[in-house]
Order: C-alpha cells, then structure tokens, then sequence
C-alpha cells in the first residue's frame, strides 16, 4: 500500500548546529501522527522539510510517493501547513482571507466556492467573518486558520501546535475537527508539547528529543511498555 | 498569472488601508493649507510698499526723492512738520515697515557735493519669510533715490550725456551655444530653465523610494513575523510571483502617494514662492530654449521616466532583500533606513559637481550609485547625449537583474526564514 509519508535518516543542520540529527518514520494514509517532545527537539524543523520551506541537508522525505526536493511543486498542491502561532492578513476580513487562500488552490470559480463553503462551515464564525481579522481573538484566527488548512481536503495536512494558546473549549472543537476529517481520509501529521491532547487525538506518535526520535507506537503501546498512565510519563522515562 | 493576481490584489487591500492613506491625505491637507495661507501673504509682501517719508527740506530736490520712490512702485505717505517721533508712531499705527527723514538743508549740502545719511527707521514685527519682504523695503528704496539723485547730479554737471551710459558704458549681449546651436540668450535664464525643469525628479524619487522601500521590506518582515509567509511559502504560488507581487503592490501604492504628494508640494511651493512657471516664462526665453533646442522630447520623456522606473524597481529589490533579513518589522525599518542616502548622495554631487572634470574615484563612485542615473540623464537628455543615458540604463537594467535573483534566491530557500542581519556582534552574520 501507497504510504502517505515517509521520512528517511533526515538530518538539517543551521550552520553548525544539527537540529534533526537522522530521523526515520512513516505516516499511513487517513492516519493521526504526532511528533511530541519539548521545545526545541527538531519538531517544527522536521515539519518545515516536509512543508517544503525548508530544505533537508541530507536524508529522503517522501509525501505520497513525491520526494521534497525533486517534486516540490506537486507537493504543495496536496499538502497544506499550519505553522505554528501563526497569524494572518490583519486588514483582511475572514472571509477576504478564506478567498484569498482558496484562489491560490482553485482551479475554477466552482471549486474556489466550495473551499470557501467549506471553511466558512468549519470555523463556525458566521458573521465575523466579515470582520477585520485584527478584531479577532486568538480562538478565533486559529480556527480560521485551521478551516484554511484543510478546506481544500489535502492529502496531508501538517499540523504545528494546532491548539497552542486556546482555552480549553476551542482547543476541543479543534481537535474534533481534525478528528473528523482525518476520517473522511486526510492524513495528518501533528506536533505539540502537550502530551495529553496528543493521547486523545493520536492513532501514532513519535517521541522526539534534541533531534532523535526516541521511541515510536499507539499511545496504548508506548503507556504499556514504560508502565506509564499517560504520555508525560512515558516521556520523562524516555528522556531519562 | 492568475496566482499572481490573486496575490498582488492582496497585497494592495493589506496595503490600501485608511489607516495607511489617512496620515499622506493630512499632510497634503497642511500643505494645501500653508501654501494657500503663504500665498495671500507673499502676495501681499509682493504689493507696492508703503513707505512713510518726513520732508523736512521741502526743496525741489527732496520732491525729486519721493518722485522717484513713487514712479518705482513704492506707496508714499509723505509728511511735513511733524517730529520724527510723531513719524515712527504714524508709520505704526498705518501698519508701514519703514519711515525716511530727509532732513532741513538736504537739497544744499548734495548741491555742495556732500553725501548725505538719511535717517531710516525699520520697524521689524516678525521674522518670517514675508515679514522679511518689508524689510527690504529700506534698501530698495535708498538704491532708488540713489539712483534718482546720480542722474540728476550727472546730467546737471556734465551736459549732452547721457547719464545710464556714464555709468555703464558696458553691458553684456549674451549669446549660450549648446552644440552646434546658438541663441541669444543669458546663461543664468538658461541654467535657472534647466534646473526649474528637474527639480521635480529628486523630489518624486525621494518620495517614492522612500514609502516604497518601507512599504515592501515593513511587508515582508510582517509576513516572516506573523508567520503568514510561512503559509504561503507551502502553496503552490512560485516564489518568483510571491517576490514580483511585493514589488509591484509597493510600487502601485508608492506611485499613488507621490502624485498626491507631488500636487500638494507643488500647490505649496506656488503659494511660498509666488512663482508661476507660465507666467515665468516670457516669449522671448521660450524661442531661445527652442533654439537651443532644450526642449524634451517625447523619447527623451520615455528614456527619463525608464531610467527612474529603475531606480524605483532597484530600491524595492533592495528593501526587499534587507526585509527578509529582518526579524521583524522595527528592525525592517532600521534596515531601510539608509536607502535614503544612497539617493541623497547622487543628488548633491550631480547637483554640485561637474562629473566630467571630477576625479575618476568620484566619478565611478557616482555612476556605481544605480539612484544617479535619473539626476545625470535629466542633463544629458537636454543636450541630446542619448548614448549615455542609455548607457545608464543598461546599467541599472542589469544592476536590478541581479538583485531580483537574488531576492528570488532568498525566498527560493532557507534563507529566507533563516537570513539575519546582526549588526551587534562581528558585522554581517
């Protein structure tokens, strides 16, 4: 079977500095897969390489059989990249900016709508959309943003701290969401630093640390194996 | 093409804001304000000037001094046989800035061939532009009674001569050549045309290329800070039309308020200087500009307008640059900032410095600066020197080649969520 993601001894250095020293995973299509450790271990890197920003210094990715690198440009039209905090377009309206987004993806007028549609039906902003993106809260753009991201239903949707900084309840409504359409078949490879959500949301996740991934299973697998109750545990055992 | 557009149509909306227009309206709004303010002032400063003048000679010679202050468009109030103290309160009182005395027995100590001071009181209010026309009026008014007086002394003394060509016997008949054309005209009227006819350009270079420059490397920085050109950088959009988006969305939005600018500026310096360029230009100095032919034509005008569409090009590739080096937006600012000398530097050397007798250093230090080519084509497209402004072109043409690679490098590859500029430590980092 076709793997959604395959990411082979992948290093990236700043300089002299190796922030991803030599990782390997794979992601199945239709599949949740977290990256999870502390600031600084290599997350937000490795999902820049895979977003095409950044390019690896050695090592192979592959998204659905199309390698970074050598097919950047068909990647990204079956990708999209949530980075994280990440803001938007302050003197465009929510809906200026879901246009303006759903053009770059449209190929025709009738597919343009349908993104927007369906961007407008997942953040649930309704008439707030017609305001400045400046006069929203932080729950708010991050919605919209997250609606932008997988309004075009990409093959895989690269997902970086999706909830950090929400309140308990959008960080929910957002986790549901990604929930629901990585049913529907989106593949979707998510990091954070909270262990917890990750757990709830995760079919697999990666255990990352200065750059080396550590350890990789089911939630269930990882808890078992360290006679953890959660995650947090199991990563204070792996990092030890 | 069509992500191109989506994408300049964004920049122009994120960048056409009233919070953006607002500011540019209101200074055009001051300007319109002071200019039409210091025009009704200058005009007035420009009337005929009163002048108060106590006679107390009452002699033929002392009516040939306030004759002659009235026939050179001076509006006497003359008095007699009050004292100079009741003359300065009058004056005052009738809003006029400076009071004569021509004193008892002045008609007899000129005959006796003895120069005689005439006491001139000035009453200063003000220091301003136009308060300072009235202060003029006092040695206007002595040069016109000298005048007067020498004449009449002359033409008393030495009859059959006349008294103009006593005093200069010699006076110039200009003639300018410019190439193989000649005309009758004074160098002064035709380096004074040439220059009322440029100024303009350092004015809307300087404009443009500073907004447009703020504009674009503000713009990138807020993207790279916001983390919005992180997004857009894993879309389909290439990078080349991400980078020509920037550009083209600044230029557009630079060009608008220049011309706002530009019609406040001119509104401005009308009413300052109360120079009108129709009125300013007579008949005769139109046919010898025509004959000299310093007339631009149209190629000339394109040749002009390319060169300075380069120029503003080349400072938004450079801001562009220095944009994505910065971390975020105040520190984009500062980047930017020099950019304005770069155009300073051309503009007074050209101004001042006659590049073709300047050391070689200077000289391709000047032509390196791509801002310098619009202040040497302006001359040299006067003279028909079309070679060397193309030249210049070429110059800038491929001088901007470069830096769009560059940028379009930049944003190509990890530089540009990873190029910084640190100044604080060892220089360049």
């Amino acid at each position: 079977m076709e793997q959604a993601l395959v990411v082979e001894e992948l290093r990236k250095n700043y300089g002299r500095y190796e922030a991803v020293k030599g990782i390997s995973f794979s992601v199945q299509p239709g599949e949740i897969f977290a990256l999870i450790g502390p600031n600084g271990a290599g997350k937000t890197t490795t999902l820049r390489i895979i977003a095409t920003i950044l390019a690896p210094s050695s090592g192979q990715v592959r998204v659905y059989n199309m390698s970074i690198g050598r097919d950047n440009e068909k990647i990204r039209q079956n990708i999209s990249y949530l980075p994280e905090e990440a803001g938007a377009y302050k003197n465009l309206t929510g809906i200026g900016y879901l246009r303006f987004m759903a053009d770059i993806f449209a190929s025709d007028q009738r597919s343009r709508q349908e993104y927007v549609d369906t961007a407008v039906a997942i953040c649930g902003l309704k008439n707030r959309l017609n305001d400045k993106i400046g006069s929203y809260s932080k729950g708010m753009t991050r919605k919209l943003l997250l609606a932008r991201s997988i309004m075009t239903k990409p093959k895989l949707a690269i997902l970086d701290e999706p909830t950090s900084g929400l309140d308990v309840l959008n960080a929910l409504e957002i986790r549901q969401t990604i929930k629901e359409y990585a049913k529907a078949g989106m593949t979707v490879l998510v990091s954070s630093h909270n262990m917890l959500e990750i757990e709830y949301l995760c079919e697999r996740v990666a255990i990352i640390d200065r750059g080396v991934i550590h350890q990789i299973g089911t939630p269930t697998e990882l808890k078992t194996k360290y006679q953890a109750g959660n995650l947090e545990e199991v990563f204070a055992e792996v990092a030890k | 093409m069509r992500r191109f557009i989506t994408l300049l149509k964004k920049e122009l909306r994120e960048q056409l804001t009233w919070q953006m227009i607002l500011p540019f309206l209101l200074v055009v709004l001051v300007f319109l304000f002071i200019g039409n303010l210091t025009g009704k002032e200058t005009k007035k400063a420009l009337a005929p000037q009163k002048i108060a003048v106590l006679d107390e000679d009452r002699t033929p010679v002392s009516q040939t001094v306030i004759d002659s202050l009235t026939q050179s468009n001076f509006n006497v109030r003359t008095y007699t046989g009050i004292t100079e103290s009741s003359l300065v309160a009058s004056a005052k009182n009738e809003g006029i800035a400076t009071a004569l005395v021509i004193p008892a027995g002045f008609e007899a100590e000129i005959a006796g061939n003895r120069s005689q001071p005439l006491t001139v009181y000035n009453i200063i209010r003000n220091f301003s532009f136009t308060g300072s026309v009235g202060n003029r009026v006092a040695s206007q008014a002595l040069d016109t009674i000298n005048e007067a007086l020498s004449n009449q002394l002359i033409a008393q003394k030495i009859s059959g001569i006349d008294p103009l060509q006593l005093k200069k016997p010699v006076f110039p008949k200009n003639f300018v050549i410019i190439g193989a054309r000649t005309a009758a005209v004074s160098p002064d009227q035709v380096t004074g045309f040439i220059m009322s006819q440029t100024t303009f350009l350092p004015i809307v270079m300087f404009l443009v290329i500073v907004i447009a420059a703020q504009m674009i490397a503000v713009s990138v920085a807020a993207e790279k800070e916001n983390k919005t050109l992180e997004t857009l950088l894993s879309t389909p959009i290439s990078r080349t039309a991400l980078v020509f988006a920037k550009m083209t969305a600044a230029g557009i939005v630079s060009l608008m308020i220049a011309v706002i600018y530009m019609f406040g500026f001119r509104y401005y310096m009308n009413g300052v200087t109360g120079f009108n360029a129709g009125e300013a230009f007579n008949p005769e100095m139109a046919a010898a500009i025509q004959q000299l032919g310093l007339m631009l034509d149209l190629p000339a005008y394109i040749l002009l307008g390319i060169s300075l569409f380069l120029s503003i090009l080349i400072a938004l590739a450079i801001s562009l640059i220095l944009g994505a080096s910065a971390e975020d937006v105040k520190k984009a600012q500062g980047l930017v900032a020099p950019i304005t000398f770069l155009i300073m530097i051309p503009y007074f050397l050209t101004m001042f410095i006659d590049l073709e007798g300047a050391s070689p250093l200077l000289k391709y230090f000047v032509y390196f600066i791509p801002f310098s080519h619009p202040f040497l084509a302006a001359p040299n497209l006067f003279i028909h020197n079309y070679l060397s402004v193309i030249y210049g072109i070429l110059y800038q043409t491929v001088f901007f080649m470069i830096l769009v690679a560059a940028a379009t490098r930049i944003f190509a590859t990890d530089r540009i969520l990873t190029l910084k500029l640190n100044f604080k430590k060892s220089g360049f980092k």
